[in-house]
């Protein structure tokens, strides 16, 4: 029986899959294990591929491009169930989070092939206008854009493939893997041997360095920060994470928000939303929805901050104070 | 006197310790070598500190060319000419953090063994 056991988590041990591969304007890692590790994987990364197809916002062929152009599409069960999360999230962060972003983070060049630029107030003003969750109409599966409104997905389509990618290896017999899209992690079930992986957060100031790390299973870890896409003009930094009250990158006092879920659409939304609600704000939407998050933030004065919920699966050099509920 | 023999031989035990560690330490320094992936396949796989002098390596892809600038001990895209420049602009590659990704030209450099102990890193390309 121990001799079973023994040559099981052998095999087991000896079956791991990795795959790095590119996607959704970023790269992404997939390590599974088990017998089925290596076709599971590549599904799963099949199952990305579709996605990023439909969600790009500048593939010509996707639903999104379509959308933003023709204003009014039928579009597919996915992309349907991506934008009525994002509406839910909308109205949970009180419009925090908003997929109607496109015409300001276009003006501040953060496309690819365009170039960084500080718009005029004018411009601002105007793409503002068209800002807004109450701007996009969803009706069954058909899709209506108000005039000069655009989308982008950029703030939840990782987090959606992400719960797709761990749902696709799961079925196709995989109950241990570690997933990145671009930062975006996924813990699907534990590590091979039953134990809790490890998930470290980087230093907003140096990415080679953590702040800590959080043990989990069954959880997605997603961080959102200025550091991560910015451009400087005279001196000034401009961070791609956009205020929609504003039309500027979100000045609230954070250098970066870090959100555990078993929901990685949430997650992802979240790290966006909380960036640009700041501390006090989140807090207190912490407090009243404590059962589906926890969340690290780290201030511009470099304070480490955790929810209560969480802070038993955190390790840490750092001082770091507990948000209560 | 079977005290100081013992005092003699704990010393020596100690000195020799220390001389053989900061020996080893010297000798095989944390791992430097680096990949560079284009397209998922392996161009080439360099160890930082065997590089003497600077050498420049050139990739071409859909966008342009990208040039590699390695010296001892360090990696860098040199020069880019794909429109944002992120590779170039996330400057040397370190040990621990994300590596150095040109996306248009689907070009990957990073550590091949990371000092990195933890098995994902949020916030950071890994």
């Amino acid at each position: 029986m121990a001799a079973a056991v023994l040559c099981c988590s052998a095999c087991n041990f000896n079956s791991r899959y990795d795959s790095e591969f590119f996607a959704m304007d970023t790269i992404m890692t997939i390590t599974a294990y088990g017998s089925k590790s290596e076709s599971a994987v590549k599904t799963a990364e099949n199952e990305i591929n579709r996605l990023d197809t439909l969600f790009s916002v500048q593939n010509k062929d996707s639903e999104i491009y379509k959308l933003n152009r023709d204003k009014s599409i039928v579009v597919s069960a996915d992309t349907l169930a991506v934008l009525s999360r994002a509406k839910e999230f909308y109205v949970l962060t009180e419009g925090a989070f908003d997929i109607t972003t496109e015409p300001l983070t276009r003006l501040w060049g953060f496309y690819s092939g365009l170039e960084n630029r500080v718009p005029s107030k004018e411009e601002l003003d105007n793409a503002l206008k068209t800002v807004g969750a109450e701007h996009i109409k969803i009706d069954s599966s058909n899709i209506t854009l108000d005039e000069n409104t655009s989308i982008d997905l950029g703030g939840v389509a990782k987090g959606y493939a992400s719960a797709i990618a761990a749902q696709t290896l799961n079925d196709n017999g995989v109950s241990s893997a570690i997933i990145s899209l671009g930062g975006n992690v996924r813990a699907l079930g534990s590590k091979p041997d039953g134990s809790d992986w490890s998930v470290a957060i980087a230093d907003p100031d140096d990415n080679s360095k953590q702040i800590g790390t959080l043990a989990v299973s069954d959880a997605a870890v997603v961080t959102s920060g200025g550091y991560q896409r910015y451009f400087e003009e005279n001196g000034q930094i401009y961070h791609h994470i956009i205020d929609t009250e504003t039309g500027y990158p979100a000045k609230s006092g954070l250098k970066s928000v870090t959100i555990v879920s078993e929901d990685d659409t949430l997650a992802d939304a979240l790290s966006t939303a909380l960036f640009v609600m700041g501390l006090e704000k989140s807090s207190k939407l912490y407090c009243e929805n404590s059962t589906l998050f926890g969340a690290v933030f780290v201030t511009d004065k470099n304070e480490v901050y955790i929810t209560d919920n969480i802070k038993n699966s955190f390790s840490s050099q750092h001082d770091f104070e507990v948000i209560k509920t | 006197m079977k005290n100081r023999v013992w005092i003699i031989v704990l010393s020596l035990s100690v000195l020799i310790c220390a001389v053989c560690w900061l020996y080893i330490s010297n000798l095989s320094p944390l791992s430097q070598i680096v990949g560079i992936y284009q397209n998922g396949t392996l161009v080439e796989k360099i160890d930082l500190n065997s590089v003497t002098g600077k050498r420049e390596i050139t990739l071409s892809g859909e966008y342009g060319k990208n040039t590699v600038l390695v010296s001892n001990g360090h990696i860098m895209m040199k020069s880019a000419e794909c429109p944002d420049k992120l590779c170039v602009k996330h400057g040397e590659l370190k040990n621990g953090g994300s590596p150095i990704v040109c996306l248009p030209n689907r070009i990957v450099i990073k550590f091949e063994d990371t000092s990195y102990s933890a098995d994902a890193k949020t916030g950071a390309l890994r």
